[in-house]
């Protein structure tokens, strides 16, 4: 017993050594493992089982003046299928487990995706984790298939941009691309207060690719971007596409458009075209179509130009409404031959009635004093020749020579509108300088950028312009009253109960060297009259079903003006007109 | 004596070590179990959130399709109503009438929507298609069986 004892301690102590050497070998490996080399370790663990994703920012939205949305991001869903683990789906119908092959199930998704059954079926055959069934589906298709419980089926959400109200100022938002890429109109034009700034965040996988549940950090917060809040109205928009796309079907005319612009503000209300883009699908209208070419696009203006003149005239003391010219309807310009549109005999009229029988012999008779450098600067002063203050994307200033480089007969075409190109915006612009007393606003068609809280980045306004006295716009605008009084033409534009005043224009089209047959129609004006409200203008291009040009324009100007000054509950007028002779003996 | 003395005082102390260690590993496993449940509660909180979301996505859009103007002009026409743009007033001041009424022209083609819109819904389909999905219990979002099943799918 004695002796036995020394050997079991001796042993126990050598078991002891032993373990104790094995726990201190653990523990140095251990330290190493947990605090020499953690760091690296876990680094290089998170690099083979993190990943990185961008998280896309929610793009703003485009409103109008009154809070409707023009465009708006949701989302739609890519529909994929990995082939590889497609197999007949396990269902529990009425309570009892029952398996539903793979045709059926492609059958129910061919109905949910409205693709051919025998397009999708191939796809589902194969070693491959990844095939696209359909791209950018819907919401409400999305939840379809998500009910169907198909293991094999996955979705990957996207942004996308959706416009509720179709064409209606398609030609003014614009559109963004299939990779979210703004391309056109106020998209592309306030990217900066609509895109926001895209965040980041990791998740971690295990070996078999399977994201770990709630392993998702983010690293940046996605910042949404913000709204672009424009000046205009969307239900006038509307009624206004509506009829111009009506009188383009009705006068067989290639297109229209119709600008309104308040007075007092300067504020576009309406910038409308026809045919216009969907920008839901903008691939369905030729390029042509899809842009703003309120904005975009230049044509000679013709006798709307001749107002201008007329203010011109007046504002320098050249000549007043009254100022006499005995007009035959014809004149040798040098080498060149400038006839009225209408044939007629020397006739006494005076400026009101050079006005109101758009005599462009009358005009000159009238104007020809005026110095070339007087008329340049005041057609300057009016908006023409530079881009409006919108600065809309494509912009076109115009055509405005300086005075310098016109020729003789060029210092004449230019009195009614000729030999000089504007666009239906600038024109508009000039109108309002003459119902706002001579003050003439920059146009705005974007009220500001909003963020998430309601405030408002206002875009800047620019200084008013006194072009022309208060009593030179309101002489002009009184004698164009007379064109809507009495006028064939202008009469068709009268609004009931209101006073309202505009002229015509009737230009011809280049074509090559010369002009073709096809005519710009357009009526510009303003109303009421005893208080202008708005100011507007309507062009119709090439319209093939008409008896005289210059009428095309004014039924749909009739009613657009009609529905902005019911829709805005301007108070008919009051009074009656000036009393302005036409003629004189 | 002395030994067995030292061992039976020793006897409470290391029952209360043990029983500490039991109580603070019991804590722990409970604490764990809270946590996991409360990640379960807060993961199907977010699945229900994008359920609610993708809910409010439809009928969103489908609101917006019934309100759009090309909408409300067909829905107008079916009722017989047409846009009249020659108004007329009372001015109650004199009793007198502002323009000469007349009926509105608007034909049925008049009246017809010329402004495209494809992002117009189908209201009738959508809505008989929103019930079923309203009453269905709350399914997990393909967002997540994309990320769970398909590595690649989160990053394109």
């Amino acid at each position: 017993m004695n002796h036995a004892g020394p050997v079991s301690a001796r042993r126990l102590r050598l078991l002891v050594t032993l373990s104790v050497i094995l726990v201190f070998v653990f523990l140095i490996r251990l330290i190493d493992f947990q605090i020499v080399r953690a760091e690296s370790i876990n680094a290089e663990s998170y690099e083979k089982r993190a990943v990185a994703r961008t998280v896309p920012a929610v793009r703003g939205d485009i409103l109008d003046a009154n809070g409707n949305i023009l465009a708006t991001t949701v989302y739609r869903y890519d529909i994929n299928a990995a082939p590889a683990i497609v197999r007949p789906v396990e269902r529990k119908i009425d309570g009892i487990d029952q398996v539903v092959s793979v045709e059926s199930v492609a059958a129910e998704l061919a109905r949910i995706l409205e693709i051919d059954v025998a397009e999708l079926l191939p796809k589902l055959i194969g070693t491959s984790h990844y095939v696209n069934l359909k791209k950018r589906v819907d919401a409400e298709t999305h939840r379809q298939i998500v009910e169907l419980e198909i293991p094999w089926i996955f979705a990957d959400p996207h942004h996308d941009r959706l416009y509720p109200n179709g064409a209606v100022a398609g030609n003014l938002t614009g559109f963004v691309g299939t990779d979210g890429v703004a391309l056109a109109g106020i998209e592309r034009q306030f990217n900066a207060c609509l895109a926001g700034v895209d965040g980041k965040e990791t998740f971690e996988k295990g070996v078999d690719g399977i994201k770990i549940p709630s392993s998702t950090v983010v690293l940046q917060e996605a910042k949404p971007g913000r709204n672009v809040i424009l000046t205009i109205d969307a239900d006038l928009q509307y009624q206004a596409q509506q009829v111009l796309a009506s009188e383009v079907r009705r006068l067989n005319a290639d297109w229209a458009t119709a600008v309104v612009i308040e007075v007092e503000t300067g504020r576009i209300v309406l910038a409308a075209e026809a045919p216009s883009v969907d920008p839901n699908d903008p691939g369905k209208s030729p390029e042509a179509e899809r842009g703003a070419r309120v904005f975009q696009f230049a044509f000679e203006p013709g006798s709307t130009m001749k107002a201008i003149t007329a203010a011109t005239a007046i504002d320098t003391g050249y000549g007043t409404v009254n100022t006499r010219v005995r007009a035959p309807d014809s004149m040798r310009v040098f080498d060149h031959v400038i006839n009225d549109s209408y044939s007629h005999p020397p006739t006494n009229w005076t400026m009101t009635g050079v006005l109101r029988f758009s005599s462009n012999v009358g005009t000159i008779k009238f104007a020809e004093k005026i110095p070339a450098k007087t008329r340049y600067e005041y057609m300057e002063a009016f908006g023409f020749g530079k881009p409006t203050a919108v600065a809309f994307e494509g912009e076109t200033r115009g055509v405005l020579n300086h005075h310098s480089e016109w020729d003789g007969v060029t210092n004449y075409t230019t009195m009614f509108g000729q030999a000089l190109s504007v666009s239906p915006v600038q024109m508009a612009s000039a109108y309002q300088t003459l119902a706002n007393e001579g003050v003439r606003l920059n146009p705005i068609l974007v009220a500001g950028c909003q963020d998430a809280d309601g405030n408002l980045t206002a875009v800047p306004k620019s200084d008013p312009t006194q072009v022309v006295s208060p009593s030179t716009a309101n002489d002009v605008m009184y004698m164009m009253e007379k064109i809507v009084e009495q006028g064939g033409i202008g009469q068709a534009t009268a609004v009931a109960g209101y006073r309202s005043a505009g002229k015509t224009g009737t230009a011809e089209i280049k074509e090559g060297s010369g002009y073709g047959q096809y005519y710009a129609a357009s009526f510009y004006g303003m109303a009421p009259v005893d208080n202008p409200k708005y100011a507007m203008g309507v062009m119709i291009y090439k319209p093939k079903k008409v008896w005289t040009n210059s009428m095309a324009a004014a039924a749909g100007y009739q009613k657009i003006l009609s529905q902005v000054l019911l829709a805005n509950r301007v108070p008919p007028s009051t009074g009656t007109s000036p009393d302005l002779p036409t003629d004189w003996k | 004596m002395k030994t067995l003395n030292r061992t039976r005082a020793r006897g409470p102390v290391v029952m209360i070590i043990v029983m500490g260690f039991l109580a603070i590993s019991m804590l722990h496993l409970l604490l764990t179990i809270m946590t996991s449940q409360s990640v379960y509660e807060l993961s199907d909180l977010k699945r229900e959130k994008r359920e609610l979301d993708t809910t409010s996505q439809i009928i969103a859009e489908e609101v917006a399709s019934l309100s759009s103007q090309q909408n409300l002009l067909n829905t107008a026409a079916k009722l017989g109503m047409v846009a009249n743009s020659n108004p007329v007033f009372l001015k109650l001041e004199d009793q007198s009438v502002l323009g000469k009424p007349k009926p509105a022209l608007g034909t049925a083609s008049q009246s017809l929507n010329l402004v495209a819109n494809s992002a117009m819904i189908d209201t009738k389909p959508a809505k008989q298609q929103a019930a079923p999905a309203s009453q269905a219990q709350p399914q997990p979002l393909p967002q997540v069986a994309s990320v769970s099943a398909i590595p690649a799918s989160p990053t394109r």
